[in-house]
């Protein structure tokens, strides 16, 4: 049988860096193919070669078993490769629908034919289980079912070789399965596919084969995962043993800090209720769309909340402004969007860490000294171990997880009292996981009351200590965590489910 | 591994991107170049008379240019600059002419007005949630034409003589006095934007409102203090110009205050502030005005018609905005 890609000895090189350096990789057709590494390992790199983004300095890549070099992404189009990358590609203006067969706009005598395409988007969005309107303009989605809208253009190329880019860093594990079924069925059909995940779980079980990158090279190519198991997997990608989250022992106390009573609010939550008390973490699990993020933002004034009763250590508050919510109440939020909503990535670390206590350090006449800023911020840079060469570092030039700690730090900086973490752990590497992983356990322990927010379904279970499910935008169930993996995870798709059969 | 990525990144690529990015070298080379240049080419040029002139232009555009700047930081723009500027002037001179109060308390006057008119601006735009484009547009002719409703187009040119003469003071080296003062402009806005809070927070907004918004920065507020403030840096603008003048004159700044349109936007952008806002450079403003005032005074020395060196300065318009495309993309080029 003839490999579908053949990658031989690529290099390729960045102004100061060697992004990848003599890498191999060979795909079969009808295989699921892993392709794994820390962040800035190089997978993004090899899949941009792959997928004709960037040309590589050196090397050859075989399709079919004849060479090619792309000059463009259309051009890889053409020879039936598709990819889902990491970073979203669809325009937000656009229909569900165009987006999706943007590539290949039915056309009847010169215009769109409309009709054409939203059967074509719904045949391809039905597998994946996104039922929305394909006239929706994509940037009224959720982040999830953009996602979901990206991997559904992927398919609609009829590709025969698939490449998806961390697909489920924002989708729940129920949209996963589905995801995974389909995909089985594609490999099935012979399509070959390289699958990106930090996911390992995933990777176990999905993939066929395996690719590890560790800093630009192999650190294995293109063997069986057969034989393997987590840990083999784990030191290949990071050149040592994994290590497990340290749980800080800690007792929640007192009266609830944050209470919701019965609220409702302008994006569509009705009858919310939830509580969270000092040294406590509660979860907020739920599908897409469940309105988790929106809840958040509506807490910390962000959106209105417009029936029930918000409170603070008991007292009924109004929030309408983010200001307030820091200023007043001391409530955070860590954003799950960080390159959007966590940071302003063209400014130096100092000043993303400082901007929450700007307030509270400025002098006389708000003066705001440097050095009042680069003492307020270095006890928490040290203290995350943000990796930078200097606090005026622009933290676009971060990795991931750096920037995910420079995200997190301001808001310990802040001090809240209630701390909202949204997705704390997508698309970040291990290591940095692992140390989030700690730090939440620390801050509650220290008396934070925290919410934490994850698809993950397993940080979610390691983590929380009461777990708030909801499902359009209502929470329909609270569970005491007994951190039993399959008992929990059983136990909220029952909560969730209940209520879609229900409805 | 991080780390040597970063360090790398920062390391073969700085220097050359240091230099686009942060044009200010770049500018005050090209600057001393065409100074060289016109001296050579034309003995008027270096004249003590025409330094004086020059410098005297330059201290206004420096200012006007700052009153751009100070709102394409926020990712907006103020085309109401030049209109401002009149109606501020116009209250100052009937301030002084009319009725009679301290020349002092008529420039307060004046920048309040000025002030007053941007944060009308602001809060328009913060309001109404669109773009300051629309906005300005709007007001640029409602404050004009409501100006020249309210002056009947007359100018004030009884000025005290004290005010008129502040405008003619000459220091070392021929230079206007007026440039210290637009100096100690620039000075101040170096500071409120790199050392106060404010500052930091409308820099923040300007970057990523959203992430701002998020962090607990009042967004809107910066928006209106940075109109305010545009509003009166070209109050003060037009002062200086009034001064220059020696009178307050409706059609100072062209039909609806158009003139001060290409200076106003040369300046900055040439002087590496960013259009997508969240960053500027107060002494790339500077030596911005100073190319723009250095090439049309050497072009006008050379008896080329004023009409080309319009011209000439609408295409270094252009390349000035094409630069600043290529330092947006360097910098987003720079987080691979």
């Amino acid at each position: 049988m003839t490999e579908k890609l053949v990658i031989t000895g690529a290099s390729k090189a960045f102004p100061g860096v060697q992004a990848l350096d003599d890498v191999s990789l060979a795909l079969a057709p009808g295989c699921i193919h892993a392709l794994l590494g820390e962040n800035g390992a190089g997978k993004s790199t090899l899949i941009k070669i792959i997928t004709g983004v960037h040309r590589p300095d050196a090397g050859t890549v075989l399709l079919d078993g004849e060479p090619v070099q792309f000059a463009s992404p259309r051009e890889a189009i053409a020879r039936g490769i598709s990819a889902v990358h990491q970073e979203r590609n669809l325009i937000p203006r656009f229909s569900v629908g165009e987006n999706i067969v943007l590539e290949n706009l039915p056309r009847r005598r010169g215009l769109v034919d409309y009709g054409e395409v939203r059967e074509t988007a719904r045949r391809f969005m039905a597998p994946l289980g996104l039922e929305i309107d394909p006239d929706t303009p994509v940037r009224n989605l959720s982040v999830a079912r953009m996602q979901l809208v990206e991997i559904a253009k992927a398919l609609s190329l009829d590709a025969r070789l698939l490449v998806l880019d961390e697909p489920t860093a924002s989708i729940t594990p129920y949209e996963t399965e589905t995801l995974f079924r389909l995909l089985r069925e594609l490999r099935d059909k012979g399509v070959a596919i390289l699958f990106v995940s930090h996911k390992l779980d995933e990777v176990f079980e999905l993939c066929d084969s395996v690719t590890v990158l560790r800093d630009g090279r192999n650190a294995c190519a293109s063997r069986p995962l057969e034989g393997l198991d987590r840990a083999d997997v784990v030191r290949l990608m990071i050149g040592r043993e994994e290590q497990t989250a340290r749980r800080t022992e800690r007792t929640a106390t007192g009266e609830p800090v944050l209470a919701l009573r019965n609220v409702g609010t302008e994006l569509g939550h009705r009858n919310v209720d939830l509580e969270v008390r000092a040294g406590e973490i509660v979860g907020l699990y739920g599908l897409v769309g469940a309105g988790r993020t929106e809840l958040a933002k509506a807490i910390i004034g962000a959106a209105k909340v417009t029936s029930g009763e918000v409170q603070v250590d008991g007292k009924a508050v109004t929030i309408d402004s983010v200001a307030t919510a820091l200023s007043r109440h001391r409530i955070g939020y860590v954003s799950e969007d960080r390159k959007h909503e966590g940071l302003i990535l063209m400014h130096s670390v100092r000043r993303n860490v400082a901007v929450t206590v700007w307030g509270r350090i400025a002098r006389a006449l708000g003066w705001l000294p440097n050095r009042a800023e680069r003492d307020a911020v270095t006890p928490y840079i040290d203290r995350l171990q943000v990796r930078t060469p200097s606090l005026a570092q622009p933290v676009s030039l971060l990795s991931g997880g750096n920037q995910q700690k420079v995200s997190v730090a301001k808001w310990i900086a802040a001090e809240v009292r209630v701390l909202i973490i949204d997705e704390p752990t997508v698309g970040i590497d291990i290591q940095t996981k692992v140390y989030l992983h700690e730090l939440i356990h620390e801050l509650a322990a220290a008396g934070t009351a925290v919410i934490l927010i994850s698809s993950d379904m397993p940080e979610m279970i390691s983590l929380a200590d009461r777990i708030a499910v909801m499902s359009e935008f209502e929470v329909v169930g609270e569970i005491d965590n007994d951190h039993d993996a399959t008992r929990m995870g059983e136990a909220i798709m029952a909560r969730i489910h209940k209520v879609e059969g229900a409805t | 591994m991080s780390m040597k990525v970063v360090d790398g990144r920062a390391g073969p690529r700085g220097p050359t991107l240091a230099l686009l990015a942060s044009s200010e070298a770049g500018l005050l080379l090209i600057t001393v170049g065409f100074v060289i240049l016109f001296s050579y080419l034309t003995p008027g040029f270096s004249s003590p008379f025409n330094t004086y002139a020059l410098t005297r232009v330059l201290a206004i555009d420096v200012v006007i240019g700052f009153s751009m700047m100070v709102v394409l930081v926020t990712g907006g723009l103020n085309l109401a600059v030049g209109a401002i500027g009149v109606c501020a002037v116009m209250v100052g001179g009937w301030a002084m002419e009319v009725a009679g109060l301290p020349i002092l308390v008529a420039v307060v006057l004046a920048l309040a007005s000025g002030a007053a008119l941007g944060a009308l601006n602001g809060i328009l735009t913060v309001a109404m949630r669109v773009h300051s484009f629309v906005v300005t547009l709007a007001t640029m002719s409602l404050f004009f034409g409501a100006m020249i409703v309210m002056t009947k187009a007359q100018a004030f040119n009884a000025l005290p003589a004290a005010f008129v003469s502040l405008a003619k003071l000459k220091t070392y080296f021929f230079a206007s006095s007026m440039l210290y003062i637009s100096i100690g402009i620039g000075v101040l806005l170096w500071w409120l934007f790199h050392h106060t809070l404010i500052g930091r927070q409308i820099l923040a907004a300007g970057a990523n409102t959203s992430a701002a918004r998020l962090s607990g920065v009042p967004v809107e507020r910066t928006i209106v203090v940075c109109h305010a403030l545009s509003g009166a840096l070209a109050a003060f603008a037009g002062l200086m110009l009034t001064a220059r003048n020696g009178a307050a004159l409706p059609s100072m700044a062209g039909q609806l205050g158009m003139d001060w349109l290409l200076p106003a936007f040369l300046a900055p952008v040439l002087g590496g502030t960013l259009l997508t806002g969240g960053t500027l450079s107060v002494a790339g403003t500077f030596l911005g005005a100073a190319m723009v005032t250095v090439l049309s005074n050497g072009l006008l020395q050379l008896e080329l018609g004023e009409f080309w060196v319009q011209a000439f300065l609408g295409i270094i318009l252009l390349v000035a905005v094409a630069l600043d495309r290529l330092r947006a993309h360097l910098m987003a080029k720079r987080r691979i």
